[in-house]
C-alpha cells in the first residue's frame, strides 16, 4: 500500500502488453489474443479487488459491489470515480468513464463531425475502432475479475462509440 | 437420561391421602389426578393403616455427622409414602346413628391425630352424605369439628346428590391444604438453612436442606424458588470438593458429581421449561467448565470420563425435548454482549457429539484401567456384593450377617474393581455410535453438512473398529464426496485410507484397486505440515505423503501385473487379478480417478472429408506418483471403423492381445510412459468414409494382463480442472502444443458428405410471363459414378419472403397464395408420364414436387421438365435438389445430395392500354366534367348516341419479342342495362403481329354508347400471344399461344346537353380565305342561353362577331360563320372559340387539337380520297 | 496459544492451514477448521442472527469445542480466515488484530503475480509472516 507508479509507465506497459500479444505472440489471431489479454486482466482486478476491500464490511448486494467499482476501486486505479451509472434493474450495469484515461493518449480521432469523412475508407476506421477495443479488453479483464472476486461472475464489454468517453457494460450472469 | 428415577426425572406431584369410604377412593383419587396440576392420591383401605405415616423413632437423638448429602430415598418418599394431606371420610351414618358410631369416629380422629402431628400432615375431614335428605345434625357437625380441632373450611361435606360439585370442592381444599403443607415444610426447612442448625463444616446438611426447600418448592410449583435452592445447594456443592473429606478420594468426587449431575439435571430442566434456551446453555456450559478438569485420581479417569459424557447426553435430551416444545429455536437471540453464545450450543446434536467423543475418552481410559488391573477374576467375585448405599452417589459392600444384611464402606480400591466390573458390562462402541447416529442424523437434518461428516466419519470409525465393514463402508464413501468437492486432501486421504483397508479386507479388489489409485493421485505430496502427522492419530493408509502414495501406487502395480496377490493380506487370494478375475475400471467425467488417467481428445479440424486423413491428437495425463507403463491403447470412437489400437513398442505383444485386434488399424508407438503430471501427447492419422459425426469416445490404456482402464474422451475446449488438483499450485500444461487446439479442440468432427459427381443442370431461359406455362427443363447427368434410388425435390419459394412452402402448408393454403404454381414435371423427351412404373415417385403438389429418378449408369443422363405457371408478376426461386445413393442395394449408406437453385423472374407480357376519343372537332359539352370538384375515381365520360372511338394498345413489356396472334374486345352485355355498340375489326389478326421489346400494337373500336346509364362496359381485351422463337420448329407445338385478358375500366355516358362542332376545312392555303363553321346544337327540350367568344389569333384575319349571347332553340342548331384568311404556313392555332352556357353556367372549349389546322404554303397537288382510305386502316401507329 | 490458521476459499478449499502445535493433533484440527466452515456458512447465510455484526469481516467466535476455541473471518472476496486458539480467555481485540494483520499478509500474498488465484499458497514469505503474527498473538503490543 502506499506504494506508487508512474502513469505514463502503466500506459507504457499497457500499450507494449497489447502489441506484444496482438503482433507478436498471437499475429493473426485477434481472439486469442483478446482472450488472452483479458485473462491477464481478469487476474490484476482479482488481486486487486482484494486488496481494495480490505477493512471493508462486505457487501450486501451486487448494487453495492458495482458502487465500490465505480467509486473506490476506479479511484485508486484511475484517482477519478465513474461519472455516470446506468442499470436496467436487471443484471446489467452501464459504467460510463468521460474520460477513460487509458484512451486519452490514443490518437484515434475523437471528433464525431469526422462520421461522415471516414466513410471514404472504412477498413482504416475500422482498424483503429480494432486497435482501441484490443486496449479495452485489459480493463474490462480487471472489471470482471474484481468482480468476479466479490462473488458477481459476469460479462463485460467495452463501447468507444464516443471517444473519448468509454462505457463498460457489465451483465450479470443469472 | 432413562437411568434416572423416576422421581427425579419428572417433576413433583403433590401427594394425598384418602381414609374411610373406601367405595368412594377410585372416583376421588380419578378426580383428583385429572386436577391441574394433577394430585396423586394414597388411598387407605382402612383406619388402622393409618399408622403408616408414623414418624419412627430416630435412633440416636443425638446429632452425628452426616454421612452422605442427600439420602437416596429421601425424594421418593415425599412423592409416593407421605402425604402432604390426610382426608378422613366419615359417612353419614357413622355420625349421626348411634353414640357407638360416633366414639369410633373420635378415636379414630385421635389416632390420626396422634400419627400425623410429628410429620405436620394436613387433616381433612369430610361428611360423606349419600342421600339428599340425609342431614348431619348441626351439633354433631360442632362436636366434629371441635373434635378434630381444625378450621370450618377443612370440615366438608362431601355430598353424592351433588357429586361433581362435592368433588370439585373436595379437590381445591386438597390442593390449599397440600400447598400449605408443603409451604410450611419448605419454611420450617428454610429457618434451619438461616439459624444454620448444622455443624460448619457439615456442607452436607446445607446442601440437602437446600435440595429440600427446592423439591418443597417444586411441590408448590414455585420454579424460581426452586431454582434458587438448586442453585445454592450446587454451589455449595462446588465447595465441598477441596474441604471434605469424609469418604476416601475417589468415592468422594464421585459422590459429589453425582449429586452435582443431580442438581445440574433440575436446574437445566427448570430453565428449559421456563424456555430460557440461553439460560440453560450457558448454565450448562458452566457446569462443565467447572467439572471438566476434576479428572480425578488417575485409575478412576475413566469414571470421570464416562460421567462427564452423561452430562451432555442427558443435556442434550433435554433440549432435543425442549426444542420440540420449543419450536422456533433458531430465532432465539441466543447471544448476549458478554456471552456470546454459538449457533450450535443450543442443538442437541453438538452436545450429542461431545457425549460421543467424551465416550470416546472413557473407553480408552478404561481400557487403560482394565490393563492395569490384572486379576479380573477376582474382581467379579468381590464385585458382586457391591450395592448402592443409602446415600446418593455411595455404594457400600452388602454383607450378609446371618440374618441382617451391613452396609460396610467401601475402599478406593475396592471401588475401582466394582466400577471397573460394572464397566466391563458396557459395550462402548454401540453407545458412541448411538450417540453419534443421532448427532449425525440431527446435523444432517439441519443441513451442516460438515459436522454430519465428521460424526459419520467418526460413527464409520466405530464401525470400522468393531469390523463391521459393511456399515462402515457407505458411511465413508458418503463423507468423501465432500472431502472431493471442497478439496480438504488430508482429510480425504484419511477416508480413503479407511475404505481402502475395508475393500482389503471385504477381498473387493475393484473397490481396492479403485481407492488405491485414487489415493497415490491425491495431492498430498508438499503439504507442509505433513511431518506433524503422527502416525498413530492416522488412517490406517498412514500420513498422506508423497513417499505413502509412491508406496501406494507399488501395491497397486505390483496387483494390477497379476503376477502376485497382496502378500501382506492374510487372505491374499481374493485380492487377485487373474484371467479369470480380470478388472476394468471406468473413468467418466465426474468420476475422482479423472486425476488417476485423463484422456484428451482433439481433432485438428472440425471438418474434415470423407475418406481424407486428418490428425488427431490423443493427450493422456496422470498424477501417480510413479512412472506409468501402458501396454497397449485402444481409441475407440462413435464410427467403430476407426478405432485403432497403440502398442507399446517397448513391451513384447502379449499374446492375450493378438486375438482381439484382427481387421483393426494397429499403430505403434516407440513409448506409452505417463509420468506426473506431464501430458503424454500422441498424434495420428484418422480418416471415415462415413459422413456424419466423428466422435472419439473413450481411450481404454491396458497395463498388465488382465488390467484395463477404460477412460472417457474429452475435448480440450471443454475440459474441467481435475477436481483436487485444481487448487494445487502445479505447473498447468495444455494437452496440446497448439495453443489454439488447446483452446478450441473438440473430440468431435464432422465429416463432410461426399463430393457429389452429379451434375444438375437447370436450363431456364429468361424470364417467364404471367399466364405462360413457363418450361424449366433438368437434367441430371452422372459424371462420376451411378445414380441409385434417386429422388428430385423441386420447391418453388417466394424470393420475397413467404418461405418455402412445405407440402403440408402447402395443402391447407387456399389457391390465392399461389401465385406461382407448379403444373408438372414430364419425363424426359419421348417418354410418356403413363410409362412410369407405377411404384415410382411422383408428387406434384402446387409449389412442391417429387420425381424419382431412375438408375443412372456412369454417364448416363436423365432430364425432365418442370412447367411453372405465374398468375402473378412476382420472382420466384426454384430448388431443385437431387438426393441419391452412389451406390446399389445400400439402403443403410448414406444419400448423397446436390442442390440447385435458380431465380426466376415472373413478368407480365404485355400491358395494356386503351383511350378514348370522340369525334374530331366535335366537343360535347358533358356535365359530369364541370363539377367543382373532380373526382379522381370517376370513369370517363362518353357523349350518349356519339361514336366514339376507342383504342386499345398492347405494349410488350417483355424482353424477348413477341408474336401477337389475336386481339379480340370481348363485350359482355348480359345483364346490364346500358350497353353499347362496339364496332371493330376481325379477332384474329391474319398475319401474326411481331412485337418487339417496347412496341406497341394499337386496334381502333368505335363505340356508341346506347343508353343512358351511369355505367357503360367496354367489355374486355383479350390478347392472343406467343413467344417468338427463333427455333420454333425445334419446339415445335410445345410453344402455345397464351391469352392475355384485361376488363377495361367502365364509363359513363350521358347526353350532353350542348355540342359544339368546328367546322372548316381538312387544310388551309396561305392567304386563301376559307369558311369556318361553329355549329352549337342544342341537344335538350330547353331554350339554351348561349355566350360565346372567338379569341383573336395571330396566324389569322377573321370577319364575324367575336362575342355574342345568342339563344339556341330546343331541339336545333345554332351556326356561327366566320371567314378566316391564313397568314401564316405550318399547323396552325385556329382562333379559340370558347362557349359558356347560362343555364349550366358552364363554359367549355374545343380541344386544342380539334382547333388547329394545317396551312399549305401553296395549293398542294394530291388525293385527298387516298388520304381518308389510309387513315381508316389505321393499324399501326406512332 | 494459536494452534492452527487457515485461509479457506471460496469453494471451502483449504488454501492454507497451518498447525503450530507439537501434538500430533494435526488431522484434528483439519476437521475443526473444516466443521467450523458450517457456522460460516450459517452466520453469512442467517445474518439476522449475528445481530449487529451483520457483513462485518469479523465474524466472531464460531463455536466452543472443548479444548478449543475458533474464531472466524470473511473478506469480501469470499475468503474465509479460521483461527483456533486454545486459549480459554481471549480477548475480542486480540483476535480482530490478529486478523487484520493476517489479511494484510494474505492479500500481500495473493497479488504476487506469480500466485495463480484459487490456488493454494505456498510462499514461503507468506508462511514466516504467519508465524511472526502467529507468535505474536495476545501480546500487549498491537503491531
Amino acid at each position: 500500500m502506499g506504494r506508487e507508479v508512474s502513469e505514463s509507465c502503466v500506459d507504457s506497459l499497457l500499450t507494449e502488453m497489447v502489441s506484444s500479444y496482438c503482433d507478436r505472440f498471437y499475429a493473426n489471431k485477434p481472439d486469442l489474443a483478446a482472450r488472452r489479454i483479458e485473462a491477464i486482466g481478469f487476474q490484476v482486478g482479482l488481486q486487486l479487488s482484494e486488496r481494495y476491500t480490505m477493512e471493508r464490511p462486505r457487501f450486501s448486494d451486487h448494487l453495492e459491489a458495482i458502487k465500490f467499482i465505480c467509486k473506490d476501486f476506479w479511484s485508486e486505479l484511475f484517482k477519478k470515480q465513474i461519472d455516470n451509472l446506468k442499470t436496467n434493474h436487471r443484471g446489467t450495469f452501464v459504467l460510463q468513464d468521460n474520460r477513460f484515461r487509458w484512451l486519452a493518449r490514443m490518437s484515434v480521432d475523437p471528433s464525431p463531425e469526422n462520421g461522415d469523412l471516414s466513410q471514404d475508407n472504412p477498413p482504416a476506421e475500422n482498424k483503429a475502432a480494432q486497435a482501441t477495443s484490443m486496449h479495452l479488453y485489459f480493463p474490462c479483464g480487471i472489471i470482471r475479475g474484481a468482480l468476479s472476486n466479490l462473488g458477481i461472475p459476469c460479462a463485460v464489454t467495452a463501447d468507444i462509440s464516443n471517444l473519448p468517453a468509454c462505457s463498460f457494460v457489465v451483465r450479470i450472469k443469472a | 437420561m432413562e437411568e434416572y428415577p423416576e422421581e427425579l426425572r419428572t417433576p413433583p406431584v403433590t401427594l394425598i391421602s384418602i381414609v374411610g369410604c373406601p367405595e368412594l377412593h377410585t372416583t376421588i383419587s380419578k378426580h383428583l389426578h385429572s386436577e391441574q396440576p394433577p394430585i396423586n392420591t394414597l388411598a387407605l383401605p382402612d383406619f388402622t393403616k393409618i399408622s403408616l405415616f408414623s414418624k419412627p423413632e430416630p435412633d440416636d437423638p443425638s446429632p452425628s455427622p452426616p454421612i452422605g448429602i442427600l439420602k437416596r430415598d429421601w425424594l421418593s418418599k415425599h412423592r409416593t409414602k407421605i402425604p402432604s394431606v390426610l382426608a378422613a371420610l366419615f359417612s353419614h351414618s357413622q355420625l349421626s346413628s348411634d353414640p357407638a358410631a360416633w366414639l369410633q369416629v373420635c378415636s379414630h380422629i385421635d389416632q390420626i391425630k396422634t400419627v400425623l402431628r410429628p410429620r405436620n400432615i394436613k387433616l381433612l375431614v369430610a361428611v360423606v352424605l349419600s342421600d339428599s335428605n340425609e342431614d348431619v345434625s348441626e351439633d354433631r357437625m360442632l362436636a366434629l369439628r371441635k373434635r378434630v380441632d381444625l378450621d370450618s373450611k377443612y370440615v366438608v361435606v362431601f355430598n353424592q346428590n351433588e357429586y361433581s360439585q362435592s368433588l370439585q370442592r373436595l379437590g381445591s381444599v386438597l390442593a390449599e391444604l397440600a400447598n400449605l403443607y408443603y409451604r410450611d415444610e419448605g419454611r420450617r426447612i428454610k429457618l434451619r438453612i438461616e439459624k444454620k442448625t448444622f455443624s460448619s463444616p457439615g456442607l452436607e446438611l446445607h446442601i440437602r436442606y437446600c435440595f429440600k426447600v427446592a423439591v418443597y418448592a417444586e411441590f408448590r410449583r414455585d420454579w424460581g424458588e426452586a431454582l434458587r435452592f438448586y442453585d445454592e445447594a450446587y454451589h455449595i456443592l462446588r465447595q465441598m470438593i477441596g474441604t471434605s473429606k469424609r469418604l476416601p478420594a475417589i468415592q468422594r468426587l464421585v459422590e459429589i458429581k453425582i449429586v452435582a449431575e443431580q442438581l445440574n439435571f433440575k436446574i437445566s430442566t427448570l430453565l428449559l421449561h421456563a424456555g430460557k434456551v440461553a439460560e440453560a446453555v450457558t448454565w450448562f456450559r458452566q457446569h462443565n467448565a467447572s467439572y471438566r478438569r476434576l479428572v480425578g485420581a488417575p485409575e478412576a479417569i475413566f469414571l470421570h470420563w464416562e460421567w462427564l459424557s452423561r452430562q451432555f447426553l442427558v443435556f442434550a435430551e433435554l433440549l432435543d425435548k425442549s426444542s420440540a416444545v420449543i419450536k422456533n429455536i433458531s430465532s432465539l437471540v441466543l447471544a448476549t454482549a458478554e456471552k456470546p453464545l454459538t449457533e450450535w450450543e443450543s442443538r442437541p446434536a453438538y452436545y450429542y457429539q461431545l457425549a460421543a467423543q467424551y465416550l470416546e475418552e472413557k473407553r480408552s481410559s478404561f481400557e487403560i484401567a482394565l490393563s492395569m488391573s490384572e486379576t479380573a477374576n477376582e474382581i467379579d467375585n468381590s464385585a458382586e456384593s457391591v450395592v448402592p448405599s443409602t446415600y446418593v452417589g455411595q455404594f457400600a459392600r452388602l454383607l450378609e450377617q446371618g440374618d441382617i444384611f451391613v452396609m460396610q464402606p467401601l475402599t478406593d480400591e475396592e471401588y475401582i474393581r466394582f466400577a471397573v466390573a460394572e464397566g466391563k458390562r458396557f459395550q462402548d462402541s454401540f453407545e458412541i455410535i448411538a450417540l453419534l447416529k443421532k448427532s449425525y442424523e440431527s446435523y444432517s437434518n439441519l443441513k451442516v453438512q460438515r459436522m454430519a461428516s465428521l460424526c459419520g466419519f467418526h460413527m464409520a470409525r466405530e464401525h470400522y473398529a468393531v469390523g463391521e465393514f459393511n456399515n462402515a463402508k457407505p458411511l465413508f464413501e458418503g463423507i468423501t464426496n465432500l472431502y472431493r468437492q471442497e478439496g480438504w486432501v488430508t482429510l480425504l486421504w484419511e477416508v480413503l485410507g479407511y475404505l481402502q483397508e475395508c475393500a482389503r479386507k471385504q477381498g473387493a479388489v475393484k473397490d481396492f484397486i479403485e481407492y488405491s489409485l485414487e489415493m497415490a493421485a491425491l495431492p498430498a505430496s508438499s503439504g507442509t505440515d505433513t511431518q506433524s502427522f503422527r502416525f498413530k492419530n492416522c488412517g490406517p493408509a498412514g500420513p498422506a505423503s508423497l513417499a505413502q502414495r509412491e508406496v501406494i501406487h507399488k501395491e497397486v502395480l505390483v496387483l494390477v501385473s497379476g503376477e502376485s496377490g497382496l502378500a501382506s493380506v492374510e487372505n491374499s487370494t481374493n485380492l487377485k487379478i487373474t484371467v479369470d478375475n480380470p478388472l476394468h475400471l471406468e473413468i467418466d467425467l465426474v468420476s475422482p480417478l479423472r486425476s488417476v488417467l485423463l484422456a484428451s481428445v482433439a481433432f485438428h479440424e472440425q471438418i474434415i472429408k470423407p475418406n481424407s486423413s486428418t490428425l488427431i491428437t490423443l493427450s493422456l495425463l496422470s498424477q501417480l506418483p510413479l512412472t506409468v507403463e501402458i501396454d497397449q491403447l485402444e481409441v475407440q470412437f462413435n464410427q467403430s471403423d476407426c478405432n485403432f489400437i497403440i502398442m507399446n513398442s517397448q513391451r513384447s505383444p502379449l499374446a492375450s492381445m493378438a486375438d482381439d485386434k484382427q481387421g483393426r488399424r494397429v499403430e505403434t508407438s516407440p513409448s506409452l510412459t505417463l509420468s506426473t503430471n506431464r501430458w503424454l501427447r500422441l498424434t495420428y492419422d484418422i480418416k471415415s468414409d462415413q459422413s456424419g459425426k466423428l466422435e472419439c469416445t473413450s481411450v481404454i490404456a491396458k497395463m498388465g494382463p488382465h488390467f484395463t482402464i477404460c477412460c472417457r474422451a474429452e475435448s480440450p475446449a471443454s475440459m474441467d480442472d481435475l477436481p483436487i488438483w485444481k487448487f494445487e499450485d502445479r505447473v498447468e500444461s495444455s494437452p496440446t502444443k497448439d495453443p489454439a487446439l488447446a483452446f478450441t479442440g473438440q473430440k468431435a468432427a464432422q465429416v463432410e458428405e461426399p463430393d457429389p459427381q452429379v451434375d444438375l443442370n437447370l436450363g431456364a431461359s429468361g424470364p417467364a410471363f404471367v399466364g405462360e406455362s413457363f418450361i424449366v427443363p433438368v437434367t441430371v447427368i452422372s459424371t462420376g459414378h451411378a445414380v441409385y434410388a434417386g429422388e428430385l425435390k423441386i420447391n418453388l419459394v417466394d424470393v420475397r419472403g413467404g418461405g418455402l412452402f412445405s407440402p403440408r402448408e402447402t395443402e391447407s393454403l387456399s389457391m390465392d397464395s399461389h401465385h406461382v404454381e407448379l403444373l408438372g414435371i414430364s419425363g424426359p423427351e419421348g417418354e410418356d408420364e403413363t410409362q412410369l412404373g407405377t411404384d415410382e415417385i411422383k408428387k406434384i403438389q402446387k409449389s412442391f414436387g417429387l420425381v424419382s429418378v431412375p438408375f443412372l449408369k456412369c454417364g448416363e443422363s436423365w432430364s425432365c421438365k418442370l412447367e411453372i405457371k405465374w398468375h402473378r408478376p412476382k420472382p420466384v426461386m426454384l430448388y431443385v435438389s437431387l438426393g441419391y445413393s452412389p451406390h446399389s442395394n445400400e439402403s443403410t449408406a448414406q444419400k448423397v445430395n446436390v442442390h440447385k437453385s435458380l431465380q426466376i423472374e415472373g413478368k407480365t407480357a404485355v400491358e395494356f392500354s386503351h383511350q378514348i376519343m370522340l369525334p374530331f372537332r366535335r366537343d360535347p359539352l358533358l356535365l359530369s366534367k364541370i363539377k367543382l370538384v373532380p373526382d379522381p375515381d370517376q370513369p370517363a365520360s362518353l357523349p350518349l348516341c356519339e361514336k366514339s372511338v376507342l383504342i386499345v394498345s398492347v405494349k410488350n413489356s417483355a424482353e424477348v419479342p413477341l408474336r401477337l396472334l389475336s386481339m379480340s374486345l370481348e363485350v359482355d352485355n348480359e345483364g346490364i342495362e346500358g350497353s353499347c355498340s362496339m364496332q371493330h375489326e376481325h379477332e384474329t389478326l391474319l398475319d401474326p403481329a411481331l412485337l418487339v421489346p417496347g412496341e406497341k400494337f394499337k386496334k381502333v373500336f368505335t363505340v356508341i354508347s346506347e343508353a343512358n346509364s351511369s355505367k357503360l362496359r367496354l367489355g374486355t381485351v383479350c390478347v392472343r400471344w406467343r413467344r417468338d422463337s427463333v427455333n420454333e420448329e425445334q419446339s415445335g407445338s410445345t410453344i402455345v399461344s397464351v391469352l392475355t385478358t384485361q376488363t377495361l375500366p367502365d364509363v359513363n355516358a350521358e347526353l350532353p346537353p350542348l355540342v359544339v362542332s368546328l367546322d372548316c376545312p381538312p387544310y388551309a392555303i396561305l392567304g386563301d380565305p376559307f369558311t369556318f363553321l361553329v355549329k352549337i346544337q342544342n341537344q335538350t327540350q330547353l331554350l339554351q342561353e348561349v355566350k360565346f367568344s372567338l379569341a383573336d389569333a395571330q396566324s389569322f384575319v377573321l370577319s364575324g362577331s367575336h362575342n355574342d349571347t345568342v339563344f339556341v332553340l330546343p331541339k336545333s342548331e345554332y351556326i356561327l360563320n366566320y371567314k378566316l384568311v391564313p397568314l401564316a404556313s405550318g399547323i396552325q392555332q385556329l382562333p379559340r372559340f370558347t362557349l359558356t352556357s347560362e343555364r349550366y353556367s358552364a363554359g367549355f372549349q374545343p380541344s386544342v387539337n380539334a382547333s388547329t389546322i394545317f396551312v399549305f404554303p401553296s395549293k398542294p397537288h394530291f388525293k385527298v380520297a387516298d388520304m381518308e382510305d389510309k387513315r381508316k386502316e389505321s393499324i399501326v401507329a406512332e | 496459544m494459536i494452534v492452527c490458521v487457515a485461509v479457506v476459499g471460496h469453494q471451502n478449499n483449504p488454501l492454507y492451514i497451518q498447525s503450530f502445535t507439537e501434538a500430533d493433533d494435526a488431522l484434528k484440527l483439519h476437521h475443526i477448521v473444516h466443521c467450523s466452515l458450517d457456522v460460516v456458512d450459517e452466520r453469512v447465510n442467517n445474518p439476522k442472527k449475528s445481530g449487529p455484526t451483520l457483513n462485518e469481516t469479523f465474524l466472531g467466535l464460531l463455536y466452543p469445542t472443548e479444548n478449543y476455541k475458533v474464531y472466524g473471518y470473511l473478506t469480501n472476496t469470499k475468503v474465509k480466515f479460521i483461527l483456533v486458539t486454545t486459549d480459554l480467555d481471549v480477548r475480542d481485540a486480540d483476535v480482530r488484530n490478529f486478523f487484520r494483520r493476517f489479511h494484510a499478509a494474505y492479500v500481500d500474498a495473493v497479488s504476487n503475480p506469480f500466485h495463480v488465484p484459487g490456488k493454494k499458497i505456498t510462499s514461503r514469505t507468506f508462511a514466516e509472516r504467519v508465524s511472526t503474527i502467529v507468535k505474536s498473538f495476545g501480546s500487549s503490543s498491537a503491531g
